[in-house]
């Protein structure tokens, strides 16, 4: 199976493409020889070798290459180098939950039929997933002011609304595939033979569900990350925000800055600045955009494997 | 017929569980009413100080926001077929450029459209004078702008299902007879394969249209829009949750139960003729 994957130039370069950007999410003030704190600074005016004003924030693409500042001038190019991993670990981690439980849960009791959750999923199919994990994203925020958590607290509890949001429907995809596999004549053979659960589970279920299960992966983390763009519009930051007050002393205002750097919290932050600083916002969703493109290189990549193994 | 009372019935049931389970959730998972107001009718819309009644103006924002809609689906499909159409009668080779383009404009998120014509109707304005508005006062709302950016997404779905199986199609015996008899690309392309993409295109009817929805959120939102989402974000659980979300939830049942029972109907037809 991963041999014939790797033989799909699309899997390969999509794959290579995270892997890489993971890889200088992680290393890149060494890798550019800065100083991560001294370039993720907040940065007020611009000054020429006199010292001298020339500029203030934000900075358009052409003033401070190659991407600019946001609106409070920080340089956006390092900020979404180094929000990938998070936006990727985020995405990465709520997509294996959701189907990793969804698959345990399913297999507990596979003849099950779940009548209340297909209630949950038919409900949830006209609500947009994004005003559901507003209203649950909300109550926790509120909790939050009146009785502050600690930060891992918060992002673990945001992170299982991610994940739960997305269970139900996918119970439901996996209890009717489940079905389907356990009635192939030779998982009921094996059955007769004597086989435990467990082992069949293992040995037989899961190898026939893999392919679609690296699908799956790949949709839910599409899913994901769209979701997490949405919900940065939405001025729901992953990891909570922290007010800022900036301007001059006639002149403050109250500014959320999220805590995490994740790109969503990019998006959000400017949001509301969109015809000042379009650069701010149009960078992090392409980034969005291209993250997005390599996980549906992946899928085609994947789709075209099963493809040929189906014709040999 | 495609339709029957009982089971649909059945589905709404279903739904208005649903609907009640989620609009309770909040409140039982954190312990927490973010329902502030003393009346269950109000909401309060962040940033403004007085809440209001859902009554009466959720008609006009459902009538607004189910115009945009279909008008955008409506818009969406001709545009797919058309695009389909003329594609399928060019020659080999910008087909396939064609099919990697889409894999290109598919990852691109509704978020990054939605702000991309925004952005590029103030450009438009700064460069012609050319005014298309783009934010929503309440005397006047906006349709032009929010029809065409929620149609884009739909079109480009439609365009790649509908163009992958035209693809399936041309190979099937029928097709080759129907060559073999002299007619015509264009006719065979016309009287036959199309009739029979169309009636396919039902099976993914439902996924678009939940997309759809999703991306009609977004669009309220960042236009500003008057409409049934916005409202159904504002008020945040609680009875109004409730209700709003059953003013989406009963007209689209009625599509989803047609849908699958179209599919079920079509299925059925497939085993049998198989047999």
């Amino acid at each position: 199976m991963i041999l014939k994957l790797v033989k799909q130039p699309q899997f390969v370069i999509g794959f290579l493409f995270i892997l890489s950007l993971l890889f200088l999410s992680f290393y890149w003030p060494s890798l550019f020889n800065v100083n991560k704190a001294e370039s993720l600074k907040l940065m007020e005016f611009m000054y020429d070798e006199n010292g001298a004003i020339t500029g203030s924030i934000p900075f358009s693409p052409s003033e401070v290459p190659p991407f600019g500042t946001d609106v409070t001038g920080r340089q956006l190019f390092y900020q979404i180098l180094d929000g990938a991993k998070y936006t990727l670990i985020i995405t990465f981690g709520v997509a294996f939950f959701r189907i990793f439980l969804s698959v345990v849960i399913t297999l507990i009791n596979p003849k099950a039929n779940y009548s209340f959750l297909n209630d949950l999923v038919s409900a949830t199919l006209t609500i947009p997933t994004t005003i559901l994990a507003y209203i649950f994203m909300t109550s926790l925020m509120m909790k939050n002011t009146i009785e502050p958590m600690g930060l891992t607290k918060l992002i673990i509890i945001q992170g299982l609304i991610l994940v739960g949001i997305g269970i139900p429907p996918l119970i439901s995809t996996f209890s009717g595939e489940i079905k389907s596999i356990l009635n192939l004549d030779y998982i009921k053979n094996t059955f007769a033979l004597g086989a435990k659960k467990p082992y069949v589970y293992y040995r037989h279920v899961l190898p026939e569900l893999s392919t679609r299960l690296i699908l799956l992966f790949a949709q839910q983390m599409i899913q994901v990350l769209i979701l997490l763009a949405h919900l940065g519009v939405l001025s729901i930051f992953i990891g909570g925000a922290q007010t800022l007050m900036l301007g001059d002393i006639f002149n403050l205002t109250p500014k959320d800055i999220p805590l995490a750097g994740e790109w969503s919290g990019i998006i959000g932050m400017s949001f509301t600045k969109l015809q000042t600083a379009p650069w701010a916002i149009l960078i992090p969703l392409s980034c969005f955009a291209v993250t997005i493109f390599a996980l549906n290189l992946i899928i085609q990549g994947v789709q075209h494997g099963v493809e040929e193994t189906r014709k040999l | 017929m495609y339709f029957s009372i009982h089971s649909y019935f059945k589905r709404l049931r279903a739904t208005i569980l649903g609907v009640l389970i989620l609009s309770i959730l909040p409140p039982l998972v954190f312990g927490i009413n973010t329902q502030l107001e003393p009346e269950v009718w109000l909401y309060t819309i962040i940033g403004l100080p007085e809440p209001y009644p859902i009554f009466p103006e959720i008609y006009e924002k459902f009538l607004y926001s189910m115009t945009i809609f279909f008008s955008a689906l409506l818009l969406g499909l001709l545009s797919a077929m058309i695009l389909t159409f003329t594609t399928s009668l060019l020659p080999r080779f910008i087909q396939r450029m064609i099919t990697h383009l889409l894999t290109i404009l598919e990852s691109l998120p509704d978020l990054f459209i939605v702000v991309v014509l925004q952005v590029f109707v103030v450009y438009l304005y700064k460069q012609t004078g050319v005014v298309i508005y783009f934010y929503n006062d309440y005397e006047n709302p906006i349709y032009l702008l929010p029809i065409l950016v929620l149609s884009f997404v739909p079109a480009i779905q439609l365009f790649k299902i509908t163009f992958l199986l035209m693809r399936e199609e041309q190979h099937k015996s029928y097709v080759t007879v129907a060559r073999a008899l002299g007619l015509g690309r264009f006719y065979i392309m016309m009287r036959h394969v199309f009739r029979n993409v169309l009636s396919s295109l039902c099976q993914y009817s439902k996924t678009i249209v939940v997309f759809m929805l999703s991306n009609l959120f977004i669009v309220e939102y960042v236009y500003n829009l008057n409409g049934l989402m916005y409202l159904l974000m504002n008020t945040k659980g609680g009875a109004a949750f409730l209700v709003t979300a059953m003013f989406i939830a009963i007209p689209f049942s009625v599509l989803f139960e047609l849908a699958d029972n179209f599919k079920m109907a079509s299925n059925n037809d497939n085993k049998e003729s198989a047999a």
